[in-house]
């Protein structure tokens, strides 16, 4: 059971990509795939919404899961894996968790599952870079968000200037020389199946 | 493992994030059409964000919403008035009845604040286009929502919810 957070800052567009993520690593059925969605909030707006698309979902709710309810989050993969074993689990943490402290918290759940870790990918949203990096308080949490990354992937690529996503490229490789860098729209499609095929790929 | 009792706040609030939640039932004399329903539900969501930035928020993280009707589901949503209001979805035909759910995460005020933006937000847009909420219930959702469920029994499953908050338990 492979585990894959798609992480980033409220609004860049996760649960847009977790939809689409979600059916095409399915592959009509060929593989099975379980999503968890954490939403500070504790209306689970976004998990009612991929619900929908007839995935299996298991919304954590009351708390993020990479601090106040890191528990619950490592007791549900431990129930997914126990109950009902999907090949691959895809979590949307919320918009200001930070993917290593998620990681720490998918492998507590791993301990009597036989789990991997897939790539942390991180959206960076192209419209509006400066806002994301410059924001008061917020903007450390976004660059240790950059800096967590395995993959980052400039979202909403199709709504700005290729000037611009070239631009929020050079900021987030500043932060992090390391993760591989991908564009992505959601809504045309684009990077979504190089996405697929790097979480097959991925080895710990 | 992270301690989860009461006193362990969210890795959230140190950076000055507060959400809100709330579900309600919103109805109108007149039927609605798709048109109507999103550009409420975007002017609705703009409505929220610009309360928000004027009660003091810093940044708007999202103000997002689910309308569930007996005729198809509207999604809207919005991460800042500079960025405008999208809303997407299908309703097969007009409706008088719509379930919301509204979920706001801002930084720089407290949840109180991010509580009144989004009630007066979503009563105000509704009372402009003639629409009451008939009932409302906060930090919830409707838990036993199902898909798959016909319309008739989906519709029940909702009204049951919302009723449980009329419910003198505590």
């Amino acid at each position: 059971m492979k585990i894959t957070q798609v992480a980033g800052f409220l609004g860049c567009g996760k649960t847009t990509l977790m939809l689409k993520l979600s059916r095409d690593l399915a592959a009509g059925g060929q593989r099975k795939v379980a999503l968890v969605v954490n939403e500070i909030g504790e209306i689970p707006v976004d998990g009612k919404v991929i619900e929908e698309s007839g995935m299996q979902v298991k919304d954590i709710g009351g708390g993020c899961i990479c601090c106040e309810v890191a528990s619950t989050f490592a007791k549900t993969i431990y129930k997914l894996y126990k109950e009902f074993q999907p090949e691959h689990v895809l979590v949307e943490p919320t918009g200001v968790a930070v993917p290593h402290q998620v990681k720490l918290a998918a492998r507590m759940g791993g301990r009597d599952a036989k789990i991997s870790l897939g790539p942390a990918i991180v959206l960076f949203d192209a419209t509006r870079p400066a806002e994301l990096l410059d924001m008061d308080m917020l903007g450390q949490l976004v660059t240790t968000q950059v800096k967590d990354a395995d993959i980052i992937s400039i979202s909403k690529v199709d709504a700005v200037e290729g000037q611009a996503v070239a631009d929020s490229a050079a900021k987030v490789r500043e932060l992090n020389p390391k993760a591989e860098i991908v564009h992505l729209s959601s809504f045309s499609g684009l990077g979504i199946d190089g996405l697929v095929e790097r979480i097959l790929a991925w080895k710990e | 493992m992270a301690d989860e009792s009461l006193d362990n706040k969210g890795c959230y609030t140190e950076h000055g994030v507060s959400g809100y939640g709330v579900a309600a039932k919103l109805s109108r004399g007149e039927p609605m059409n798709e048109p109507f329903i999103k550009a409420m539900a975007e002017e609705m969501m703009l409505a929220i964000a610009k309360k928000c930035l004027e009660l003091g928020a810093k940044c708007i993280g999202h103000i997002k919403s689910h309308l569930k009707t007996e005729a198809g589901t509207i999604k809207a949503d919005t991460i800042g008035v500079g960025h405008g209001s999208y809303s997407s979805g299908r309703l097969t035909h007009p409706v008088r009845d719509l379930f919301l759910a509204i979920n706001s995460i801002v930084q720089g005020i407290p949840e109180d604040a991010v509580k009144a933006a989004t009630l007066e937000g979503m009563h105000e847009v509704a009372g402009e286009r003639g629409l009451s909420v008939v009932k409302e219930k906060e930090h919830t959702y409707f838990d036993e929502f199902d898909f798959t469920s016909s319309k008739q029994d989906f519709i029940k499953k909702l009204h049951e919810q919302l009723q449980e908050e009329e419910s003198p338990d505590a």
